[in-house]
């Protein structure tokens, strides 16, 4: 590493109504470099990114390409001067086989074009099949025929945006051996991403753009894991300690014993003969991969999808058969993974949306206003959501905020038990602490809640027990001192299938 | 702060509404006159009845092309069950159960196919009209005349007044009074909201989202049933092709009201005002000598800049607007 | 079995069987419906509504719909029509109608990728503005004085073969070629399938869009000119309320609404098949009247019907890999399982 420069950034602007989101940016990626970029939410990093592919123009500053000033209307020139992003969503055209998916857009004839797909197949050691339909790959697979794509385009930069925000473990490893070989071959790389293992493993050098500008940038060995969250938090908000997060465990347990929550032998799409009980005010971690069925489960325990057989008890109440309204009536909800489509109703008002899942309750037909106005700034103060009013669109919130108005939403409807899938994904390193505080607080108030998350560290944190699911079943339940990172990994690739017994 | 961005859009319809009149009785100073004002509102007055109910469909995140054909439909229906000897007004019954009963149908398809919306009720399009055609030449209606000879109680419902004012105007005041109730004020009308918003989250929020898009279908058929029934005392004929050209000037006053075409936008006072607004600029081009097929070059035009300019730079412009008001008055909401 | 669900899987298959079932079962009722000479006529008739689907599927493949078609038509008569009854040459007149086509047809693209305004509502505009315009430049009268020569144009036959069918023949072949042997075709799916997608890659998102639409006007004219060559007068209401039908015509055919899926044998099928329903019901001795009903009863059939079978080949093609993938289970050894669940049970 340390060869010439490929891409360089001076004093990038760039404003969006009356909003500064980037404020001179300066940032070098030399070639055989991996860069790591890492930033809060609203920091800017896609802005950033949209700039250097061309997607956006930036008001002022000068983009350099191996010393010369470029500058890109559309991705089309970046392609052309070897800039490829790699989105984190990979958009790829599902109705479209993985060779149309690769080869569209490059203007050498098919037979050239697959005799090079092939040679980089077999270099990389990837066995994707290329006659198979788009629709049909799994999320890292489509993440591979982006980088193929990148590569075939003969990239010299390669843009990864998140890119193991949906892999499952193994693949990361691969990827991670793929942006090494990259890099080793010369070509420089963009590395975002929030979590910091990665940092560390894979980077050369990394920057830390908060509000906006550059705020660290330097050698990676120059950065500890501390300096780096001290970096990313907000000017004049010191950090306390990840270990808070701990508190929350170690307080005693409630005393009550009957189980609130109740799942027996339930079968259905992607998850086999799941059985466990959650007891009232406490956290039960549900651990494992991606792909593991835990959502699938999640979902069938709210109604969304059907299962097969199995009961769902609720409070000694079989709710089995309802819909998912009268399960929320009954005090079950599900704070679902994927918050910006499944949970926030963009265009509508903050008033709106924390109020639509007790739209129903309560009497009569008509919208009870100024009840919905308590209610809005209610949670508003109680989440501390930054907003000016309650009457201010969704969609003009920060991603952050926007989660925030997710979890208000159901917990506007005074729930007894929570499923909440991948509490911390896609956010940044400040919001999750807001996030673990609130667990530990609604914990307090004896709420119950189902953790699903694929972050073991978290998992550790934050469960009085945890079910670890692998391949759609509950292989292992942990409890106390048994819920360490190794049994937790283990059991998520099932290397060890025996019960500890209870 | 979203009702007051609707009531901005409308407020710039009223002004387009006061500057055509203005015009209008410019260029030709008798159609200033009140009475002629408010009786040539009879002419467009199954536009906006239609308009109404389609505003929840389209909110909703749906489409029904079907509706002119469910107006014949319905016309046809009541006609042919009068010739046989029902009580006008139980035909009139009949009539708009019809208008459910198609709505019903479409809805029932487009949840249970799961094909676009626009798809199916292109399908029932052609069905309803199809079946219109069939009941009218099956009793032997000729097309071009229908079956007339209505009771004059039955005729006086399109064509006669009360306190000075049409009868159909009144209709259109109780229907508007009625979906701005529903759309505005009930939980029904925000939840019809969130799901064109995001039904998958509608769906998570424990929203019962197959009735509510399913309703809105029942609700647009009431509305294409009512306006033939309209139609038909209005003409005192009953005709299978009654309303065969009303979709595009329906769905052309939903959008032009501020509704949008992806849903999760729109009201019910925009979709009336613009569909009043339509009218009186086709009777005004009418009073200049246009014909009403030649005065639809000026709506298209119409169409076309008012979603322009809403889309760039009335936007802008509000936005400025919302940024220096909320930074003056935070606390007025 | 499995031949058949596969056959069924491909629209065009599908749709051509419905052609076949459809013309043997009116042709056992009444002979005289399969002889070569209805079928030619029916097939002559039915290039107008051919050449507008297979021009619309462009539109349809990139997300959007184009509602116009039936107004650009009418106007593109209209012209050519005039121009033909003042004596200019067959040539011009056709070149004039085309180039309105093309011109209605860019506007209405430019209005949708350059100022993003939802192509349903853009093209409801032209639709208005076109025909309302074409009633101003004929002065809403109907246009019959067409010279004779241009009128046995449709006669004329090449091969057997008649005139109108060769045009629309060609124009159908060479708009396919276009889609399927160059890559550009392929953008147009892009375009529909992801059009973020699309953008990302750095394919032309928005002169694709211009393009598609283009086409789609130009096809209008060409229909048109068809028209005045099959008709032998332009009506004052010439196209109106073609749109719908060339969108059923394109949908029944398989192109998806949502853009990315479908192709242009499919949508040229989806038209013959609609003509074949209209004019079947002659020789059936059905009353005219019912051409609508049924055109609508089998939309919906054929529509929803493939709709519930892909859902049901996807539900049965989940639950056999979920099998499969149970058997593959229950082969590894599984200590704890049972054990687990009776501990919950207790």
């Amino acid at each position: 590493m340390g060869k010439e420069s490929l891409l360089q950034m001076s004093e990038i602007k760039k404003q969006f109504s009356e909003n500064l989101v980037l404020k001179g940016v300066d940032m070098n990626v030399l070639s055989g470099q991996i860069h790591a970029l890492i930033g809060g939410n609203g920091a800017g990093k896609s802005t950033l990114m949209k700039i250097i592919t061309g997607l956006y123009q930036a008001d002022s500053g000068q983009l350099f390409m191996k010393g010369e000033p470029v500058q890109f209307n559309s991705p089309g020139e970046a392609h052309k001067k070897g800039v490829y992003l790699v989105p984190q969503e990979p958009l790829i055209f599902p109705n479209m086989t993985v060779e149309e998916n690769i080869s569209i857009g490059l203007k050498q004839t098919k037979k050239v074009l697959k005799q090079k797909m092939r040679e980089l197949n077999s270099t990389l050691g990837w066995n994707l099949d290329l006659s198979r339909l788009a629709s049909s790959l799994s999320i890292a697979e489509q993440q591979l025929v982006e980088l193929l794509r990148g590569l075939m385009r003969d990239a010299e930069l390669l843009i990864l945006d998140e890119p193991t925000s949906t892999l499952t473990h193994h693949e990361i490893s691969s990827l991670f051996k793929i942006v090494k070989q990259l890099a080793h071959s010369g070509k420089g790389i963009v590395y975002i991403t929030h979590r910091f293992s990665e940092i560390f493993e894979l980077a050369h050098h990394i920057s830390v753009l908060r509000d906006g500008v550059i705020s660290a940038s330097g050698p990676v060995s120059h950065f500890s894991y501390e300096k780096l969250i001290q970096n990313l938090m907000p000017e004049g908000k010191t950090f306390g300690s990840t270990m808070s997060v701990d508190h929350c465990k170690q307080e005693e347990k409630t005393e009550d014993k009957t189980p609130i929550l109740t799942v027996k032998t339930l079968f259905g799409k992607r998850f086999r003969s799941v059985s466990f009980n959650v007891l009232r005010g406490e956290v039960a971690g549900i651990a494992g991969i991606v792909g593991a069925g835990r959502t699938e489960l999640a979902e069938a325990i709210f109604g969304i999808s059907q299962c097969v057989s199995g009961e769902v008890f609720l409070d000694g109440e079989d709710i089995s058969t309802l819909s998912v309204r009268e399960r929320i009536d009954r005090g079950l909800v599900y704070i679902p993974e994927d918050r910006s489509a499944h949970g926030v109703f963009s265009i509508a008002s903050l008033k709106g949306n924390l109020t639509s899942a007790i739209l129903h309750k309560g009497k009569g037909w008509f919208l009870p206003f100024k009840q919905e106005q308590k209610i809005a700034e209610q949670y508003l103060r109680q989440l501390s959501i930054r907003a000016l009013n309650s009457c201010q669109s969704a969609e003009s919130l920060s991603g952050g905020n926007q989660q925030k108005i997710v979890l208000g939403k159901f917990l506007a409807a005074d729930p007894k038990v929570i499923l909440f899938d991948e509490p911390t994904r896609g956010i940044d390193a400040s919001a999750r602490m807001d996030i673990y505080e609130l667990i530990s607080e609604l914990k307090k108030k004896g709420i119950s809640i189902v953790l699903i998350s694929s972050d073991p560290e978290e998992i550790m944190a934050l469960s009085d027990h945890v079910w670890v699911m692998h391949e759609g079943k509950l292989v292992k339940k942990l409890e106390n001192d048994a819920i360490t990172l190794d049994q937790i990994t283990s059991a998520s690739f099932g290397v060890e299938e025996e019960v500890t017994a209870p | 702060m979203k009702i007051k961005w609707f009531y901005r859009w409308e407020f710039f319809l009223l002004l387009l509404f006061i500057v055509e009149i203005a015009i209008f009785g410019w260029i030709s100073p008798g159609f200033l006159h009140v009475n002629n004002l408010l009786f040539s509102m009879n002419d467009f007055m199954f536009i906006s009845i239609a308009a109404i109910p389609m505003t929840l469909v389209i909110i909703s995140g749906g489409i029904d092309v079907s509706i002119g054909s469910i107006m014949g439909l319905c016309s046809i229906i009541l006609g042919v069950s009068w010739s046989h000897g029902v009580n006008v007004w139980l035909a009139v019954i009949i009539a708009i159960f019809c208008g459910l009963a198609a709505g019903l149908f479409n809805g029932l398809i487009i949840l249970y196919s799961r094909v676009q919306p626009l798809v199916v009720t292109l399908g029932s399009m052609f069905l309803f009209s199809g079946l219109a055609l069939v009941i009218s030449g099956g009793s032997k209606a000729s097309g071009y005349e229908g079956i007339s000879g209505f009771p004059d109680a039955f005729v006086q419902l399109g064509n006669g007044s009360f306190l000075g004012v049409p009868n159909p105007v009144w209709f259109l005041f109780v229907m508007t009074a009625a979906f701005c109730t529903l759309l505005h004020f009930m939980k029904y009308g925000r939840s019809v909201y969130l799901v064109g918003i995001n039904s998958k989250a509608a769906l998570y929020s424990g929203l019962r989202i197959k009735w509510i898009s399913l309703s809105t279908y029942i609700l647009s058929g009431l509305g294409g049933g009512l306006s033939g029934i309209l139609l038909t005392s209005y003409f005192s004929s009953a005709r299978a092709d009654l309303g065969s050209e009303a979709v595009l000037p329906v769905i052309t006053a939903v959008v032009l009201g501020g509704t949008s075409i992806i849903g999760g936008r729109g009201s019910i006072a925009g979709t009336v005002l613009a569909s009043i607004v339509i009218g009186f600029m086709q009777y005004g081009l009418q009073a200049i000598g246009l014909t009403s097929e030649q005065a639809s070059i000026v709506i298209g035009a119409m169409l076309i800049l008012s979603v322009m300019a809403r889309q760039s730079s009335f936007q802008k412009v509000m936005q400025w607007f919302r940024q220096r008001k909320s930074n003056s008055s935070d606390l007025m909401y | 079995m499995k031949v058949l669900s596969r056959l069924l899987q491909i629209r065009e298959a599908s749709i051509l069987l419905f052609i076949f079932l459809f013309v043997g079962c009116i042709g056992i009722v009444n002979p005289a419906f399969t002889s070569g000479d209805s079928l030619g006529l029916i097939l002559k008739s039915s290039m107008i509504l051919l050449v507008l689907a297979v021009g619309q599927s462009f539109v349809l493949l990139t997300a959007n719909i184009d509602v116009s078609v039936g107004s650009t038509m009418g106007l593109s008569a209209a012209v050519c029509g005039i121009l033909l009854s003042h004596g200019v040459s067959g040539y011009l007149a056709v070149g004039a109608a085309l180039v309105i086509g093309l011109c209605i047809g860019a506007a209405n693209g430019l209005g949708v990728s350059f100022f993003r305004i939802p192509s349903i509502i853009m093209t409801l505009g032209t639709l208005g503005i076109v025909r309302g315009y074409m009633l101003f430049y004929t002065e809403g009268r109907w246009i019959e004085d067409i010279p004779h020569y241009f009128k046995e144009l449709s006669a004329a036959a090449f091969l057997g073969i008649q005139l109108p069918v060769w045009i629309g023949g060609i124009a159908a072949v060479l708009a396919f070629i276009f889609l399927s042997r160059f890559s550009v075709g392929r953008y147009f799916y892009a375009v529909g399938d992801n059009e973020a997608g699309a953008r990302l890659i750095g394919l032309p998102v928005r002169f694709i869009t211009v393009l598609a639409f283009t086409f789609s006007g130009l096809s209008a004219s060409i229909a048109a000119c068809l028209f005045v060559m099959n008709i032998g007068f332009v009506p004052n209401q010439t196209g109106s309320g073609i749109e719908l039908q060339v969108i059923a015509a394109a949908v029944l055919g398989g192109v998806s609404l949502s853009g990315g899926q479908g192709s242009l044998f499919g949508a040229a099928l989806g038209a013959i098949f609609l003509e074949v329903i209209n004019h079947s019901l002659v020789f059936l001795k059905v009353p005219a009247y019912w051409n609508n009903a049924i055109s609508g009863f089998l939309l919906l059939l054929i529509v929803t019907g493939d709709s519930r079978f892909q859902l049901w080949l996807k539900g049965n093609g989940k639950k056999k890999k979920q099998e499969q993938e149970d058997m593959n289970r229950s082969k590894l050894p599984k200590s704890g399982e049972d054990g687990y669940e009776d501990k919950v049970v207790l």
